[in-house]
């Protein structure tokens, strides 16, 4: 759909800043002591994240990213962050005092490892993607795998959301009771 | 004849299921009558058996088979029976001679606490003696004598309340094991040689084995026959397995179980004919127990301990026998010593159950004099013991020393030992009965004695040893040496006579004159010391009679062997290995366990991150595993 | 038109991935752990897509649709959780929630 006849200059433009934009807004997410700066540095991650979608020829997931995530899963966050209210924490508050050290070595482990693995096992392959016609990534092209291909993931993912529906309608009314339990 | 042979078998054990499945809901008295209906039934099938096969002409073994007991690869063994002139002779002296107890006991243990109890037992031992006597091949036999010695370990401690009778009974067992020990090696050693346990095979294997290994087979036998005959050096059981009641003693430790070596040394007898030296052995062990337990019977103050003595010399005598070759001599020993030494047990039995259960001789004296029919019964009983000419021990203790005196130079020293043995026969029996019965009751005896109703016993108790009082007076003419000889004529298809054991009639003649002679001087030196008027004093050798009160120090010697080196080395492994390694093994394994698990608990300090932390760090670790395995 | 080849997407996916996985190691305010679980929701997400266009098979992008799915559906159950331990008046710290112990 979308057509960048200019060539590879603006594509690796438009890479870099937004690669760029995705790793440092994924670590300002885990850096922020005040939790709304972090989840607006999570809105800025998707955001960068759909424009990689983007360039990865999958339109329909990028528009997904935007709507659903940013638009409608940052806002309840948004929302409860300024329902609990302001906090301040440091970082690396409390815990054993191990945990710091082993989490960065964990994490740090874990990012080394995945890239070894991929380097090691397919590092030869990914040199050359092939091209894809206009038609993959497009809506139209999703729709018909949804409801061919993976209807099963369809139909069983449209429970999931009911399950958790249920399960928040759930939470929510038990605490009104407590509440007034509380009170009177 | 294998119906009667079957039925004489299988009716003592359908009683003592009859009484373990009544339970103590059944009757006392039904319970003693059912024991001794069965026995009595196997006694008739016995009979029955033993007049077909006398009626058929040809007497050679008669197996039956029921079913394979044992079957492992080519080795078999059927569960079968024999019906063979030995076995019948054996069956009917078992089931005849049991029967007369069983029914002796009814009235001796009237009132016992466990009274079915120990006709059950008593029942089974039946049944035991007769699956030893009948059994078919080896195996069956080693079966019937282990169950005897079980039955035996049973009712020696039937008061098991009693802490001597329950050593008593370990005792007993205990050897007798060591018995079966050696008896099953041999087997073993057939086996390897020959993977069959029928007679037949077994005899026909050993007579291709070499010296060394058929000797070790017949000593292995011998073993066996010696723990359960109590013959020198397994003999110290058997005093003491006096614990029991006193049927017990009479039907087991003087009638069958006893005899059960001396069955075996006969039925196994071409083993012991390829082993010349073991059958010298098993008479020399024969002669020096005669003598031993003569010796012994000297100074006992017990009434059973004497007569149990007196067992042991007279099995001595059969072991004689059958160490020399005579065979059927000894077998009809077996069968006239039957009669008479239950007849004296029981005679015993009679006093003891009328005075307050007292055994001790000198408190007994005088007795006699309150017990009439129980004197005259244990006079022509002691009669035939000593084998006065007419009585029945006469015609068979004679032919074992006369077959003695007829084969070769040891058969002399035998001979001799024979009857120097036979002296003191009378002396210690004639010393019993004169101390005990005759003159005026003590008082002790008078203060203790009380009848049954008037008479000197319930009539289940007088029948009996009146019938025995009868067999052991007349039982001795079935067979007087050499003029007629029907048993020995019946037994010969089966444990012919060797030759060399074949008496020729002057050797009868010499011994049937010498012997009896010297049995009444016996009698007349016991008199002399023992008698109302005690003309001579008993002499006093303090070293000798130490030595006959300790019994020879065999129970200080295997004590000392035996014993203190097995408790000693169990103390020492349960003090220097069992508890400082073992028992703290068990202790440090869980405390350790319990350490580790109160180390291991504290990981779980209930922090989200932490546990998030482990799932992290696990999952980085089995990356890198599975990129080194893959 | 795909930039730089879809190695240089994965590293980025993988970075991701980590900086969520230590977010969650290291925060103890349960917003932020949700926060940190969506970056690596995401740093999956990338990955996802990444291989569906190397691959071009559709399966990747339905699969990462998926995945954004089951997200929304455990972030609405989580922030509920949070909202009621808020009602509670208890302490939004996840170390105090430490009674599964031995």
């Amino acid at each position: 759909m979308l057509a960048i006849t200019a060539g590879g200059v603006v594509v690796w433009i438009v890479w870099v800043a937004a690669g760029f934009a995705c790793l440092a807004s994924g670590v300002a997410v885990v850096s922020f002591t005040n939790p709304f700066f972090s989840a607006l540095a999570l809105i800025g991650n998707l955001a960068s994240l759909a424009v990689l979608y983007l360039l990865l020829s999958a339109e329909f997931v990028a528009a997904a990213q935007v709507l659903v995530y940013a638009g409608a899963v940052m806002v309840m966050f948004l929302f409860v962050i300024a329902y609990v209210g302001p906090r301040r924490e440091p970082p690396w508050a409390g815990g054993p005092s191990w945990q710091t050290l082993g989490a960065v070595l964990a994490a740090g482990a874990i990012f080394v490892e995945i890239v070894v693995v991929i380097g090691l096992k397919a590092g030869g392959r990914l040199e050359k993607s092939p091209d894809v016609g206009s038609v993959f990534g497009s809506p139209g092209w999703i729709g018909r795998l949804f409801l061919t291909d993976h209807l099963l993931a369809f139909e069983i993912t449209s429970i999931v959301l009911l399950v958790a529906a249920v399960g928040g309608v759930i939470l929510g009314s038990h605490t009104r009771r407590a509440v007034r339990g509380e009170m009177g | 004849m294998i119906a009667g042979a079957w039925l004489c078998l299988w009716a003592p054990l359908a009683g003592t299921v009859l009484i373990l499945l009544g339970g103590t809901r059944m009757p006392r008295k039904v319970a003693a009558w059912a024991a001794t209906t069965s026995v009595f039934v196997a006694f008739a099938g016995a009979v029955w058996s033993f007049l077909e096969l006398h009626a058929n002409a040809d007497h050679h073994s008669h197996y039956s088979a029921l079913w394979t007991w044992l079957a492992a690869g080519k080795f078999t063994v059927p569960f079968e029976i024999v019906v063979d002139p030995l076995s019948t002779f054996m069956m009917l002296i078992v089931s005849g001679v049991g029967g007369l107890i069983v029914l002796y006991s009814i009235g001796y243990m009237d009132g016992d606490d466990e009274e079915r109890r120990y006709f059950a037992y008593i029942a089974f031992f039946v049944f035991s003696m007769l699956l030893l006597v009948e059994g078919g091949n080896m195996l069956l036999l080693l079966v019937g004598w282990g169950l005897v010695g079980l039955s035996s370990y049973l009712l020696i401690g039937f008061w098991h309340e009693r802490p001597s009778a329950v050593a008593a009974a370990k005792k007993a067992f205990i050897m007798n094991a060591f018995g079966d020990a050696t008896f099953a090696l041999a087997l073993f050693v057939l086996i390897a040689h020959s993977n069959s346990l029928e007679f037949a095979t077994s005899f026909a294997t050993a007579s291709h084995l070499s010296q060394s290994t058929v000797d070790l087979v017949a000593l292995g036998l011998l073993g066996g026959a010696a723990a359960k005959s109590a013959q020198v050096p397994l003999h110290t059981w058997l005093p003491d397995a006096m614990e029991g009641p006193t049927p017990v003693s009479a039907l087991i430790h003087a009638a069958t179980m006893v005899t059960a070596g001396v069955y075996l040394i006969a039925r196994t007898h071409p083993i012991f004919e390829d082993a010349p030296t073991i059958a010298l052995v098993a008479a020399g062990l024969g002669a020096i127990t005669l003598l031993m337990a003569g010796m012994i019977a000297l100074v006992q103050t017990d009434i059973k301990r004497v007569i149990a003595y007196s067992t042991m010399s007279q099995i001595g005598y059969m072991f004689m026998a059958a160490g020399v070759g005579a065979f059927s001599n000894g077998m009809f020993h077996l069968m006239t010593h039957a009669f008479f030494k239950a007849l004296l047990f029981m005679a015993a039995g009679l006093v003891i159950h009328a005075v307050a259960d007292e055994q001790d001789i000198r408190k007994l004296r005088g007795v006699g004099a309150l017990m009439p029919f129980t004197k005259w019964a244990f006079l022509i009983g002691a009669a035939a013991l000593v084998g006065i000419p007419a009585f029945s021990g006469f015609f068979s203790k004679d032919p074992i020393l006369a077959a003695d005196l007829h084969d070769h130079w040891y058969g002399v020293v035998f001979w001799a030992c024979g009857l120097v043995g036979t002296f003191l026969t009378g002396l210690y029996t004639f010393r019993l009965y004169f101390i005990v019965f005759p003159g005026e009751p003590s008082p002790f005896v008078r203060e203790h004695y009380h009848s049954h109703h008037g008479r000197e016993g319930s009539w289940t108790m007088l029948v009996p040893v009146g019938v025995l009082t009868v067999l052991a007076a007349v039982a001795g003419w079935i067979q007087f040496q050499p003029f007629w000889e029907p048993i020995t004529h019946w037994l010969s298809p089966v444990i012919p006579t060797e030759p060399a054991a074949e008496a020729t009639n002057w050797d009868d003649a010499i011994t049937s004159v010498i012997a009896p002679i010297l049995g009444i001087a016996g009698i007349v030196v016991a008199w002399l010391i023992y008698g109302a008027r005690q003309r001579l004093a008993v002499p006093r050798i303090a070293w000798l009679q130490r030595l006959l009160e300790h019994k020879f120090y065999f129970d200080e010697a295997y004590d000392l062997v035996f014993y203190k080196p097995a408790v000693a080395t169990a103390t020492l492994w349960r003090r220097d290995f069992e508890e400082p390694v073992v028992l703290t093994t068990g202790s440090d394994l869980g405390e350790g366990t319990l350490e580790l698990g109160n180390a291991t608990r504290r990981i779980q300090n209930g922090l989200l991150r932490t546990y998030v932390f482990f799932l992290g760090a696990g999952m980085a670790v089995l990356a890198v595993v599975f990129l080194a395995v893959r | 038109m795909l930039g730089p080849g879809v190695a240089w997407y994965l590293g980025i996916a993988a970075f991701l991935f980590a900086t969520g996985a230590f977010g969650v190691l290291i925060r103890r305010n349960p917003l932020i752990v949700l926060l940190s679980l969506e970056i690596m929701l995401n740093g999956a997400n990338l990955a996802l897509i990444a291989f569906s266009r190397h691959a071009a098979n559709g399966a990747g992008q339905i699969f990462a649709l998926g995945v954004m799915a089951v997200a929304a559906a455990e972030v609405c159950v989580g922030l509920g959780l949070v909202v009621a331990i808020n009602r509670r008046r208890l302490a939004l710290d996840v170390d105090e929630f430490s009674e599964l112990r031995g």
